[in-house]
């Protein structure tokens, strides 16, 4: 693959099936089994046939409808859920902020999950203690919420840390989904800030947000995810007037009618 | 644009997979690397649960502590209560034997719903799963290190009372303690691989466990000695996968004497097929426990 790609996605096509019958049990299978019946499933095509490749230094945003496969896309990039078809290089550390919020264990401290946290994202624990204290900075929760357990933390400051940690870690590759919106505005100021200091690092970003205007300020291209397909791949503000009109009018652009 | 200054090239290629082992040293080099991770995640689970309950960890001394005291009464009047002469070695037996069987207990029973229980790690990063039961096998060894003390005090008590039973002092037996105890442990995480992989498919896997386990422990030789079954019966004490451990267990510990060569050789079939079978089974796996969990 060439050097200046951090990322490359080839004719990636991402397939899960889905138990829809009743709760996965093995109380259950054996009723069925008894019964002769079969269990339904359902296949769920997540990812098209996709292809893409996103050079080192780059800030790509993901924009699509629920349900769209941003998600998967994502977790596929890092590893996580692996493809069906189709292949993905990855070339460099990847670090990762995905939907539903890192890994924190609520009854410890916010500290304790910081280190916790960059443990299972790779780092050896020397790095991480090195690092909690720029990362506890970053976060800035007030008065001394950092060494209080988790679960007293208010929504925005779970957010803040865990925004906190992906950033610090000094990734090559930073996958954000959806994580830029529990901070308030100051926060939000200083996460874009971070984020482009990553960028003049040469450092690659993926964004999935449905805060169009985040995509716009942040990104220097974009994609359009619909239904598992790549429809498009512009400039940030194109694909957001494309997809806004999507939004309000319920139709696929003429062109893409075909797909 | 060129890669950043403190880049270091580090390719990594996600291909598709059938139910299939990804690369296995590979693998083992990353579970390896990452291993103070589950060493961490197992000494903050620990620090989550004392700071939730303060007795939580004393209570899994306690417990078989407790139990053991039961069986030993149960056992003692099914006998009709001719305990004076082997009492005391009676319930060093069902000590040394349900502390070591709680040892892979808790691998197994913690081991086997910490996949279903990490459902936020394993949906955020990537990582090698098996770092997941290894962390509560780290976490029942060391709920299972204070109870060889335990064990100590309540035998060294006993022998103030009864000073005529002979339950060993110090032997060149007890060398074999830790490898004994590693195979224990091997057995316990290799069965928790097996399990826990179970219980991503089968949510009910866990409920069923506490039945199994219940059961195991009585066709375990702890209630009674290994030496009770003769003939062909040994084949139970073989076809158990702690039969051989918990058996060489009593050897050393009551006996004073080096476990049997069919105690080693069952010993170590057992954990490496359990290592091995419950590591295919999950490893081959686990790329699938994302979209399931």
């Amino acid at each position: 693959m060439p050097e200046e790609l951090a990322v490359r996605i080839e004719d990636l096509s991402i397939k899960y099936k889905i138990n829809v019958d009743t709760k996965r049990t093995l109380k259950n299978a054996v009723m069925r089994a008894s019964k002769g019946e079969k269990v339904r499933m359902r296949t769920v095509e997540a990812i098209k046939h996709l292809t893409l490749d996103v050079p080192h230094g780059s800030v790509l945003g993901i924009v699509g409808a629920n349900g769209a496969g941003k998600s998967t896309l994502m977790r596929s990039i890092a590893g996580i859920l692996p493809p069906t078809e189709g292949r993905i290089i990855v070339n460099g550390k990847i670090s990762t902020l995905l939907a539903l919020g890192v890994g924190f264990n609520p009854a410890l401290s916010g500290r304790d999950n910081i280190i916790l946290g960059g443990l299972a994202s790779g780092l050896s624990k020397d790095e991480i203690e090195a690092k909690t204290e720029a990362i506890a900075e970053f976060a800035a929760l007030p008065d001394g919420f950092i060494d209080m357990p988790v679960r007293t933390y208010s929504s925005g400051m779970y957010g803040r840390v865990a925004f906190s940690v992906a950033v610090n870690m000094t990734p090559d590759i930073l996958l954000l989904d959806e994580a830029l919106s529990a901070g308030d505005a100051s926060f939000k100021e200083k996460s874009f800030q971070r984020m482009r200091e990553l960028c003049s690092e040469a450092r690659t970003i993926i964004i999935v947000s449905h805060a169009l205007a985040t995509i716009n300020e942040l990104c220097d291209s974009a994609i359009w995810l619909h239904k598992g397909s790549m429809l498009a791949k512009d400039k940030p503000e194109a694909i957001v007037d494309q997809y806004l009109k999507f939004l309000d009018v319920g139709t696929l652009p003429s062109n893409f009618e075909d797909m | 644009m060129s890669p950043s200054a403190d880049f270091q090239p580090k390719i990594q290629v996600f291909e598709p997979h059938r139910a299939s082992l990804p690369p296995v040293i590979p693998y083992l080099k990353e579970f390896w690397n990452r291993r103070s991770f589950a060493i961490e995640l197992s000494r903050f689970a620990d620090k989550a649960e004392y700071l939730e309950s303060k007795l939580g960890k004393v209570w899994l001394v306690l417990n078989p502590l407790l139990l053991a005291m039961v069986y030993f009464l149960l056992v003692t009047v099914i006998r009709g209560g001719n305990t004076k002469t082997n009492g005391l070695t009676t319930l060093a037996h069902i000590l040394i034997g349900l502390f070591t069987f709680y040892f892979a207990s808790n691998c197994i029973t913690a081991g086997a719903q910490s996949i279903t229980t990490g459902g936020r790690l394993i949906l955020n990063q990537a990582f090698p799963r098996a770092l997941l039961p290894f962390s509560s096998s780290i976490s029942a060894f060391q709920t299972f290190l204070p109870t060889i003390p335990v064990y100590i005090f309540v035998i060294i008590i006993g022998k103030i009372f009864f000073p005529a039973t002979q339950v060993p002092r110090l032997a060149i037996s007890f060398l074999w303690v830790p490898l004994i105890v590693a195979l224990v442990g091997i057995t316990g995480f290799g069965l928790a691989l097996l399990f826990a992989t179970m219980n991503v498919y089968f949510r009910d896997t866990n409920k069923l466990l506490s039945y199994v386990m219940r059961i195991w422990l009585y066709l375990s030789p702890i209630l009674w000695l290994p030496s009770m079954l003769h003939g062909w019966h040994r084949i139970a004490l073989y076809a158990n996968p702690l039969g051989p451990v918990l058996s060489a267990t009593s050897n050393i510990w009551i006996e004073g004497k080096t476990p049997t060569l069919s105690e080693f050789i069952g010993a170590f079939a057992w954990a490496a097929g359990s290592l091995l079978i419950g590591g295919y089974f999950f490893v081959s796996r686990e790329r699938d426990f994302a979209v399931r969990i």
